[in-house]
Parts: structure tokens; C-alpha cells; sequence
């Protein structure tokens, strides 16, 4: 075919075309602030909190929600009737909604609560005229019916079950009630209002883990107008008394909320040693919240999310693994960022209340019936080079199952038994299961809940070291709701698990290898030992002090014996902030942006 | 006819072997299938094995050309390991869906009648539902892996090319040799394999050479979701880990791995269009 | 005309009836289970069987799927199993943005790329069509990926001309999507000009064209008055079937844009086993699809007059 001279027509397009887009891709975005930008003119008065989420929420009804996400969210909008001390370790109870700790009686059984005058809940249209009226007795009690009630809660009520007066026979009722349960009719007998801002509560017996579950997120304190108005969209339609109330409600997109100004917290005016000089203190007896807003956009990949607090649109991150090597680094002293970034931003770390360990399925032919074998797996296992190499030593191995910061953990306990690597230990336990060199020993299966890169590289890693003595470890990565069947029927060898608390209380971890909560329990190995039972529930409702500590010793021995679970190691929460950010201390109990306070004329400057 | 077909063949292959890019090409995917190969009689390096320490950088010898990754194991060895993964399934996926696609297009547009229209109807439903979907979907029943999502790459792409063969015997079953061949007294199998197919079997091919590449891209998007390759043995693998490891500065696996698959789409795309222009009767002249 | 309308128009049902006996059979047998997800670790048989009741998870087979089609013929969907979302409210959220992120790039990319397809084959044979198809090439073979994770590095981070993620509706919002764009741009730029090409080459080849060059017809009137054309019906089909998927987005680029869209939301509904949300996107789309394809068909007959004969 003869070439003719271009058309003109389609040459015109085409470069338009390319012109065009030429000058999309040339112009620089007129705004760095990224998601949820301030009005320009507004922006510079207020003080805006950057966060991120990693993921949606699920749920705003304080009951029923029990993921992380939700969680968040939904302690920063309501308000619950105790708390924990945001700075002081390790963590203490405080007084929230209401005016002090509450009083026991001289039996220990019944404990008298009065409630702050001055909390409202927020401005909603579900109240009459639209104007949010003051917390009162009866929004305690009814919240604490909503908690227990068999229709709506089907997560968290163990968390009291057995501890109140009246409250199981309460949920049998709404059980048998179904939808229709109707408060006024039913009550809970140990649940009494005195006066407006007075309540009692009688508990079964003295215990002092029953007071705990009332500063849970799932215990917030609801309004019954909002419930009974918005019924099934009460759970998009928060309406609380807490630190901070809605402005923007995307689930996918930006969450905006903002201060409540009607919100009774102080900063507190204590804390641990060290707080003061670290400046913790300088916000003290301000009131709360500090900043005007918190903007939570939804980033789900990590390469976002590292690149725009780089450029300081987020205030607060989590390291992952990778940009913790690229950033950061361990020695003898702690975690320090690299010289690059260290004028930047500043490190921080604290300790998580979770721990994280090996389960043996004990129903299994093979590892549950050989304790040898577990032993020896126990032993094979490098789980101070795992934390190292896997998790840039981002971590702490652990020898019985209670968090580091709990009373009555590990620090608390002497001459521990515990399992280091020790490959020759390793061969001999192997012998003595049976399968010296590991001859004869079929491939163990490790289940796992998902197929994450690090959930791959997680299991190459126990694969190699098993190897060294002769174990072969297969993988059975799976979706979540595989796993859950599997795991939760008994069907599977060995899995991976991990707990982190409900409540910071040792009794919370312990119950996990207790006979009666075998799975679908918490109890997921399955282990039945009537004399470890006996010393849990010895201990259950003991106040802490060296005679509950030496209960926690003999129920390790045990465990350390038997191995049903082997405890491997504690996660350490390493993150960063920007510059700008004050009062920030990692807190595993509260989440604390109503602590928060930020430095505009140094935020305005290093915002890129 | 059967005479006009050799030609048609031959000069298919004349005219690709006279054009040197196209035989680089070909070369270069026969390395990368002689690679696989290897890999399936177990002669490829252990990959597994460490060979140095965490991410160390490229240096001279043959393993640590490319450097390694987290556990130290080469990242050389990898791609080779990936090499083979990819082929297989690049050679999987067209062998289940090719012989569903030619089947079911060429029963359809011959028979027409009912057999067309439920076989209309049956690719009509599957094109509507969303690809990925049904992709996942069959990896749950099947368990992730490759297995898996082989099966489903195969069962859901014969959609394109039954609708492509389909057309063409739409065209051919009325033609005069089709017709010819019938009054002298052949059954309609014998018509439709004998006869129709060798003409319309260029679409076959090129369809098969995209699918091949498609295949392979595939794979590196439904292992980032977490139903591909688990294993560690897969390109798909090494770009999502790649993605963390970029913004620490490790640029070599993902280098690596970008280039390994590069040279082979680029050829496969440049076989497929080569193909392409010597087997359409339309183009000849 | 109208008698072919009509049996196209019936025939929908069918294709649809198909769709919804696929996506149930898929998803109620296989996948997530809902309940598990939902309760988490740790739920008893009792919890769960409470919840399958609620969901109706507990009614025979057959019962849920007659269920399922008075849903779709009702367009009622109910309320997402993951969020308790009503499903209309979720769509309505994420549908324009989605929209956004993929029909400006379509609809450049269309003009854009049949454009450059018809310059090419124009061309063929002549040094700006082995340089550009070795560049389409080149660009088509690198991993979509790749793409996304490399330009957002690049691009938005280190060279900062877009901002990194993050969404706004809006012209405001202008900013955010245009890196988004590009990449959508760049990755279907090398399959369809090349797909463009060959319908332009096929009909350059075609005896039409012949006869009109050799009645001495201009170059320029036939490549825009007969070419374009009769090339129009093989571009129209290939493009219009993917109208209805864009309002899935691109779920990868969702996801590293921090777009809330429908892409990511399927991809989070098939992790957590939404039926809700997995039937109704499912329908959706096909009901799109079905529509779209119906459309062509009905266009078609009216060019050609010889397919609603056949």
C-alpha cells in the first residue's frame, strides 16, 4: 500500500491526544495533604491527627462488634464506665463515666458506682429537639442488658459470664424471649439503680477480675432513644458520649471524626517514672480531647501507606517488616532509626499484651499421644533466630504464656523450666518418641489461617530448622473459614496461634489450656489435665501477690512438661511518629488519640 | 485440499524462518521450555538452598548473579525455579482450554440448531460473570496451588476462542468443499476434523500463543491475592514479595524477575503476531 | 426487525437464569463459609447454627435458590453479611468511583487507541510500525503489577507529580485519579492498538477495498470513508463487552490508591464469603453484559440485515 500523507484530521487527534495527557501527567498535585484535606482557609487553625486504617470495620454496635478495626472506632466515639490509665504500668483501672472507683461492700459482693453529672451524649436527631441529654443510671443498666443479651452478643459475653448476679439466668431469658426480649420485664437481679447517677452491682462471689470487663469497648454506654430509632442502622449510626463524635463516615474511604466538646477527660497529671522527662507530662490536666480532628483513611497496601508518612501526610505508623529494615535497626540499647531518617522521625516501641506459641493437637494419634515428639519439636525449633531474622528482632521469646507487662508473668516467677535450641536434646527426645533421626516419622502438618507472604516465609522458616533433625513439617495454608473448621473441630496436627488480651490479667491466658474450655474454647489443643485444672481455678479469682505467683509456677511446670502448647515468642510493637506529635505511648488497653496532641506550625512546615 | 493446506503450512513456516526477529524469538522460548524441561527431570539447582547471606547484592558467580533473597537462597535459582512453574502453566492452561474451545465452537457452528444454541448460551453465562471471580471461586474447590488455578484458567478461557471457531464454521459448513465432501458421503465428524478444522485451526494456534502469555500474567495477580503458587517457587511469588522489598532498596529479585518474564512474553507476543500474519489466509498477499 | 428484538430480548432470560445457577452453585458450596468468618475463632455449634438460621443458610438447597431468583427479580438483595449494609447503599458508594477510575481512561483510551491502531496499520510495514510495535510489545509484557507498585514509587513518591493515594468525589478529587489513569492507559494501550491494527489491516485487505483502489478512490477517503466504517462493528463489539465490568474498577489499583470502590469490595466479599454482596455484583454485571451484548447484536442487524434473518 502507497503512503500517502498522514490525514490530517487523525494527526490533530492524536496529538491532541497525547498532549493532553502530557499535561495531566506534568501537573503536580496543588495539594500534599492527601486524604480528607482541610478547606485551605480553615486548615491552618486546626489540629488534625493523621492515622490510617489497615483495614474496614465491620460493625459500630458496641456489642457486637469484635474486630480490631471496629474497636478503634468505636472507643473513640463512646464512652465506658471505668477505664485504664493511659500512662502508668503496669495497666490500672481509673474511674471514666463514673466519679471514682466504685466501693465494695464489707462481704466484697457488691460494689456501688456514681456516675459523673456532666456527660451528655452527643447531639442526634434520635433524641427529642435533636439535642443530646445527660448519661443517666439507666443507660448503664441498659447497656449492660444489651451486653448480655443472648440475641445480640454472641462474641464477648464470656468475658462476665458467671461473675453477676442474675446475669446468666437474664441472657437463658432473652435466649428463650428471642427478638421481642423486652427490657422493662426483664432484669438482672445483682444489677440495682439506686438514684439517677447511682448503681450497684452484686457479684456471685468475691473477684476481683469482675470489674475489668467495664472498661472493655464492648461495655461502652449506649443511648436507647438511638438504638430503638436507628435499629439495624444503629450499627453505621454511632451515637456515644466519647472523646470524639462523627463527621465523616466512609467505611471504604476517610473516616473524619471530630472533638466532642462536651467530653468530661482530663490528660492525666501521673505517670510512670521517666514520663515526665520523656515529655509525657507537659499536656497534664488539659482537657480532652487535644486535637480538633482525627482523619482515617483506608490504606490496605503497605507501599501507600509508608510513602505518604514519609512525606508526612500520616502522623503516626506501624513499621512493617520491610521498611523496618530499610529504616530502622536493633541493638543491645533498643530500636533506633537509621541515620538517614532519625532527624526525620522518631522511634518508639512498648510491649504487647499477646503472646503467640505452637498448638499440639492432643486428640491427634501422633503428637498428642507422643510427648516426646512435641518436646522435640520444642527443642528444634529457633524461635530467638525466627524473631531475628523474620521479624528484625522485633520481638521477645517467651517461656510461659502471660505477656511480659502482666502481673505474674515470667518476671515475676523463678527458676522457670524452659525450652532453648538445643539440637542434641532434640535428637534424644526424638529417639526416645520412637523416630531416632526421624526415621518412621510421617511429614506433620502445621495448619494455617491464610497465605500470606509472611505466613509462607514463616513456615520456610520452622521447615529448615525442623529439618536439621530429621522432622518434616508440611504446610496447609487455607482460607480462614477452612482453618476455623478444621481447627475448631479437631481435625488438624499442629497450628500456630496467637492471644492477646481481653483484660490485663494472667487468669486471661492461663484459661487457654484449661480443660473445660476445649475447643470450640479458646482450649484449642484440646489438653484435659484435672490437676492443672484444679490449679487454675485455684487461682482464678486470687488477687495477684506471691501465693497467685506460685500457683502460675506449678501451672508452667506443667505445661512445660506436657507441651499441649508450646509458647514461643511476644510481638514488640515498633512504630514511628512524626516530629510533631506529642504525648504518644503505646497503650494496648485504650486507644489513645484523645491523648494526642500536635504541633501545627511545625505540622504545617513538614507536611510535603 | 490436502495439498493446498502443506503449502499453506509451508509457506507459513517459510515466511517465519525469513524473518530474523522471529527466529530470535523462537530461540528464546525454546531456552526457556528447554529451562522447564530441566526443571521437571530435577537437573535445575536446589532453590531452596541458601547460598549466601540475607539479601546480598549481585556479585560474579553464577547463583549470586542476581543476589539473594531474605533466606539467602539465590535469586538466579528462583527464576530458574520460576521458569519452570511459568512454562507449565503456560502450557496447561492452552492445553485444557483449546480442545474445550474447538470442540464445543466447532459442534456449535456446524450443528447450529440446539446444540449451537446451548453452547451459546453456556459461554454467553460464563462471559458474564466476572473473570476473578470464578477464578477464585474454582480455587477454593480445587485448594490453592498450581493445580488449581490451572483448572480455572483453562475452564473459564475457552470462551473466546469457541466464539471465534464457532464463527468460522458458521462460514465454512456452507462452503463448497464442505459440501462436497458430505454428497460423497462423509459422516459429519469426519467433516468436521478432517476437513473444516485444518482451515479454520490457524485461530486455534494464535488464540493458543496468547493464552500462553496470558497465562503467565495471570499467575502473578492471583498469587498476589493468595490463591496462586504458595510455595516459593513462582514469579508471581517473588513480585509480591518484590513489592515490600522495593521500598527497602532490594531492587535485584524484582529486576530479575521483571526482565526473566519480559524476554519470554515479549517473544511469545512477537511468535504470536508472526503467527498471526503467516497463517490468516486474509493476509497472504 | 422487531421479531429479532424480541427473541434477543427473551433469550436474556435464559443467560441470566444460567449466571445466577453459576455464581450459587459456586459460592453455596464452595468458598467461605459466612457464619465461620463472621463468628471468628471459638464460636459453639450453637452461636453458629443461630446465625445460619438468621441468614437462612439453614433452608434446604433448593428452597435458597428460589429465594435467590425472587431476589433478583425483585432487585432486592438485602444486607451484606459482613457489614449488615444494605446492599443498594454499598453499591450506590463505591459505583461512582469505580466509574471514575476506569470510564475516563476507557473512553481516552478508545479515541486514543483506535486512533494510533489506524495510524499503525496506515503505516504497516514501515519503520514507525516495527518501532511501535516493539514498543506496545515491550509494554504489554511487563506485569501489571509492576506497573502499579513501580509508578506509584516513581511518579507520586520520588518524583511527587500525583499525590500518593487517597480519594475525594469531585473535581477536587481530579488529582488523585489521574496516576490511576495513566497506568490503565499504559496497560491497555499495547493490547488494544495492536487489536486495532489487525481489524484495520483485515479490512484494508478486504475485496471492497481493492475494488475501490483500483476505481482510483483516494487513500485518505477510503481509510476514513469505507475502512473506519465497516472496521467500526468488529471495534464496537470488542470494546462495548467490557462497558459492564468497568464499574468493577481495577480492584489492584483500588487497593494501592486507597479508592473505596466496587473492585476491592468483590474481592473482600469473596474473602469473607458476602453472598449478598457477591449475587448482586454478579447480577449486576451480567445483567449489563446481557443488555450490552443484546445492544450490539440489535445494531448489527440493523447494518446487516442478514443476521436477524439467520
Amino acid at each position: 500500500m502507497t503512503h500517502a500523507p498522514l490525514p490530517r484530521a487523525l494527526l490533530a487527534l492524536t496529538v491532541i491526544l497525547t498532549l493532553a495527557l502530557g499535561a495531566c501527567g506534568g501537573s503536580k498535585s496543588s495539594s500534599g495533604g492527601g486524604e480528607g484535606d482541610t478547606p485551605a482557609a480553615a486548615g491552618n487553625q486546626k489540629k488534625v491527627l493523621n492515622l490510617v486504617r489497615g483495614s474496614a470495620h465491620k460493625n459500630l454496635d458496641p456489642v457486637k462488634q469484635f474486630d480490631q478495626a471496629s474497636a478503634d472506632i468505636v472507643s473513640n466515639l463512646y464512652d465506658t464506665v471505668l477505664s485504664y490509665h493511659y500512662l502508668k504500668r503496669p495497666y490500672q483501672l481509673v474511674p471514666s463515666l463514673a466519679e471514682n472507683m466504685p466501693t465494695a461492700s464489707e462481704d466484697g459482693l457488691t460494689y456501688t458506682f456514681r456516675l459523673r453529672k456532666d456527660v451528655k451524649f452527643v447531639d442526634d436527631e434520635c433524641f427529642p429537639g435533636g439535642k443530646g441529654r445527660t448519661l443517666n443510671a439507666d443507660d448503664v443498666i441498659y447497656s449492660i442488658k444489651r451486653f448480655a443479651d443472648a440475641n445480640l452478643n454472641a462474641q464477648s459475653y464470656m468475658l462476665m459470664a458467671g461473675f453477676v448476679e442474675g446475669m446468666d439466668a437474664f441472657r437463658e431469658e432473652t435466649k428463650k424471649a428471642g427478638k421481642d426480649a423486652d427490657y422493662g420485664t426483664l432484669e438482672i437481679s445483682g444489677l440495682q439503680k439506686v438514684d439517677d447517677f447511682t448503681f450497684t452491682m452484686k457479684l456471685t462471689q468475691p473477684n476481683p477480675l469482675a470489674l475489668l470487663p467495664l472498661a472493655a469497648s464492648q461495655l461502652s454506654i449506649v443511648p436507647r432513644e438511638a438504638v430503638e430509632h436507628y435499629k439495624a442502622d444503629f450499627e453505621r449510626k454511632p451515637v456515644g458520649s466519647g472523646p470524639f463524635k462523627v463527621q465523616k463516615l466512609s467505611r471504604r474511604g476517610v473516616i473524619i471524626l471530630e472533638r466532642n466538646p462536651g467530653y468530661h477527660g482530663v490528660y492525666p497529671s501521673e505517670g510512670d517514672p521517666g514520663d515526665k522527662e520523656a515529655g509525657l507530662l507537659a499536656s497534664a490536666g488539659q482537657k480532652l480531647p487535644l486535637v480538633d480532628e482525627v482523619h482515617l483513611p483506608l490504606i490496605e497496601e503497605a507501599q501507600p501507606r509508608m510513602l505518604k508518612f514519609k512525606r508526612g501526610q500520616i502522623d503516626l505508623l506501624g513499621f512493617d517488616k520491610n521498611n523496618f529494615r530499610q529504616m530502622a535497626f536493633k541493638d543491645d540499647k533498643g530500636f533506633h532509626l537509621k541515620p538517614e531518617w532519625a532527624d526525620k522521625f522518631e522511634i518508639l516501641s512498648g510491649e504487647s499484651l499477646s503472646t503467640e506459641y505452637f498448638v499440639y493437637n492432643m486428640d491427634d494419634p501422633l503428637v498428642g499421644k507422643n510427648k516426646a515428639l512435641r518436646q522435640a519439636i520444642a527443642y528444634a525449633l529457633d524461635i530467638p533466630g525466627f524473631i531475628k531474622d523474620m521479624r528484625n528482632g522485633r520481638g521477645v521469646k517467651m517461656h510461659t504464656l502471660v505477656p511480659l507487662p502482666i502481673a505474674g508473668s515470667e518476671r515475676e516467677l523463678k527458676d522457670l523450666q524452659r525450652y532453648d535450641r538445643d539440637l542434641a536434646k532434640a535428637k534424644e527426645k526424638l529417639v526416645e518418641a520412637g523416630f531416632p533421626g526421624g526415621k518412621g516419622l510421617p511429614p506433620l502438618t502445621v495448619e494455617y489461617r491464610n497465605s500470606s507472604t509472611d505466613t509462607r516465609q514463616e513456615f520456610e522458616y520452622h521447615r529448615a530448622k525442623l529439618a536439621e533433625v530429621g522432622i518434616t513439617l508440611k504446610a496447609n495454608f487455607q482460607t480462614f473459614s477452612a482453618f476455623l473448621q478444621r481447627v475448631d473441630s479437631g481435625n488438624f496436627q499442629m497450628t500456630i496461634s496467637g492471644w492477646a488480651a481481653d483484660y490485663p490479667d494472667a487468669e486471661n491466658f492461663y484459661q487457654l489450656t484449661y480443660g473445660p474450655n476445649k475447643r470450640p474454647g479458646p482450649n484449642a489443643s484440646g489438653y484435659q489435665n484435672p490437676e492443672y485444672d484444679k490449679l487454675y481455678e485455684r487461682s482464678r479469682f486470687m488477687p495477684n501477690g506471691p501465693e497467685r505467683y506460685a500457683i502460675f509456677k506449678q501451672m508452667a511446670d506443667i505445661l512445660y512438661e506436657d507441651v499441649p502448647v508450646f509458647v514461643t515468642w511476644t510481638y514488640i510493637p515498633v512504630s514511628m511518629r512524626q516530629k510533631w506529635v506529642k504525648n504518644r505511648k503505646l497503650n494496648s488497653m485504650i486507644t489513645g488519640h484523645r491523648f494526642i496532641d500536635i504541633d501545627v506550625a511545625a505540622k504545617t512546615k513538614g507536611v510535603q | 485440499m490436502a495439498e493446498r493446506r502443506d503449502s499453506l503450512w509451508r509457506r507459513a513456516g517459510r515466511q517465519l524462518m525469513k524473518r530474523r526477529g522471529v527466529v530470535i524469538c523462537f530461540v528464546i522460548i525454546a531456552c526457556y521450555l528447554l529451562v522447564a524441561l530441566l526443571g521437571i527431570l530435577g537437573l535445575l539447582p536446589d532453590y531452596q538452598e541458601r547460598v549466601g547471606d540475607s539479601y546480598d547484592p549481585p556479585s560474579a558467580s553464577f547463583a549470586l548473579m542476581l543476589g539473594t533473597d531474605i533466606f539467602g537462597r539465590s535469586v538466579v535459582y528462583k527464576i530458574l525455579a520460576g521458569t519452570k512453574t511459568a512454562m507449565l502453566i503456560g502450557l496447561v492452561v492452552p492445553a485444557i482450554a483449546v480442545p474445550i474451545g474447538v470442540t464445543l465452537g466447532a459442534l456449535g457452528g456446524y450443528f447450529g440448531g440446539r446444540v449451537d444454541a446451548f453452547i451459546v448460551w453456556f459461554f454467553s453465562v460464563i462471559s458474564s460473570v466476572p473473570y476473578i471471580l470464578i477464578v477464585i471461586a474454582i480455587s477454593f474447590v480445587l485448594g490453592k496451588g498450581m493445580l488449581a488455578i490451572c483448572v480455572a484458567m483453562g475452564t473459564v478461557g475457552w470462551v473466546g476462542l469457541c466464539r471465534l471457531v464457532r464463527g468460522e464454521f458458521i462460514k465454512h459448513r456452507h462452503r463448497e468443499y464442505a459440501l462436497a465432501s458430505r454428497l460423497l458421503g462423509a459422516g459429519d465428524l469426519t467433516i468436521i476434523f478432517r476437513h473444516i478444522l485444518p482451515n479454520v485451526i490457524h485461530v486455534a494456534i494464535i488464540t493458543a500463543s496468547l493464552q500462553v502469555l496470558g497465562a503467565i500474567k495471570s499467575e502473578v495477580i492471583l498469587t498476589y491475592l493468595g490463591v496462586g503458587i504458595q510455595d516459593g517457587s513462582s514469579w508471581g511469588t517473588m513480585i509480591s514479595d518484590a513489592a515490600g522489598e522495593l521500598v527497602q532498596g532490594i531492587f535485584w529479585p524484582l529486576i530479575g524477575v521483571v526482565f526473566s518474564m519480559f524476554f519470554v512474553i515479549y517473544a511469545l507476543n512477537v511468535v504470536g503476531d508472526a503467527l498471526r500474519d503467516a497463517l490468516d489466509p486474509k493476509l497472504l498477499d | 426487525m422487531l421479531a429479532y428484538t424480541i427473541r434477543r430480548l427473551l433469550y436474556m432470560f435464559p443467560v441470566l437464569l444460567g449466571v445466577a445457577a453459576l455464581v450459587f452453585s459456586l459460592f453455596n458450596t464452595v468458598g467461605e463459609d459466612p457464619v465461620r468468618v463472621a463468628l471468628g475463632q471459638h464460636a459453639t455449634p450453637e452461636s453458629i447454627a443461630d446465625l445460619e438460621a438468621q441468614w437462612g443458610l439453614d433452608q434446604p438447597l433448593y428452597k435458597q435458590f428460589l429465594d435467590f431468583l425472587v431476589q433478583i427479580a425483585t432487585f432486592d438483595y438485602g444486607r451484606s453479611y459482613d457489614t449488615g449494609e444494605k446492599l443498594s447503599d454499598m453499591f450506590a458508594a463505591g459505583a461512582p468511583v469505580s466509574l471514575s477510575l476506569t470510564l475516563p481512561p476507557f473512553v481516552i483510551g478508545l479515541i486514543l487507541n483506535v486512533s494510533l491502531g489506524l495510524l499503525i496499520a496506515y503505516y504497516r510495514g514501515s519503520w514507525l510500525d516495527r518501532f511501535s510495535t516493539a514498543l506496545f510489545i515491550g509494554a504489554m509484557s511487563i506485569s501489571y503489577l509492576a506497573y502499579i507498585i513501580g509508578f506509584q514509587y516513581v511518579l507520586a513518591y520520588r518524583m511527587d507529580w500525583f499525590p500518593i493515594s487517597g480519594y475525594e468525589p469531585g473535581i477536587e478529587g481530579l488529582q488523585f485519579l489521574l496516576l490511576p489513569w495513566i497506568i490503565y492507559l499504559v496497560v491497555s494501550v499495547g493490547p488494544d492498538v495492536r487489536m486495532y491494527r489487525t481489524v484495520f489491516l483485515d479490512e484494508t485487505g478486504a475485496d471492497y477495498v481493492r475494488t475501490a483502489r483500483a476505481k482510483g478512490v483516494s487513500e485518505n477517503r477510503m481509510l476514513f470513508g469505507h475502512v473506519l466504517k465497516n472496521a467500526m462493528i468488529p471495534i464496537v463489539t470488542y470494546s462495548m463487552v467490557a462497558v459492564p465490568f468497568l464499574i468493577l474498577g481495577a480492584f489492584l489499583m483500588e487497593r494501592f490508591f486507597s479508592l473505596p470502590g466496587i473492585g476491592d469490595l468483590m474481592i473482600t466479599a469473596i474473602n469473607n464469603g458476602d453472598f449478598p454482596v457477591l449475587k448482586g455484583l454478579t447480577m449486576l454485571i451480567a445483567m449489563g453484559y446481557s443488555l450490552i451484548v443484546l445492544l450490539t447484536d440489535i445494531v448489527y442487524a440493523w447494518v446487516d440485515p442478514r443476521v436477524s434473518l439467520s
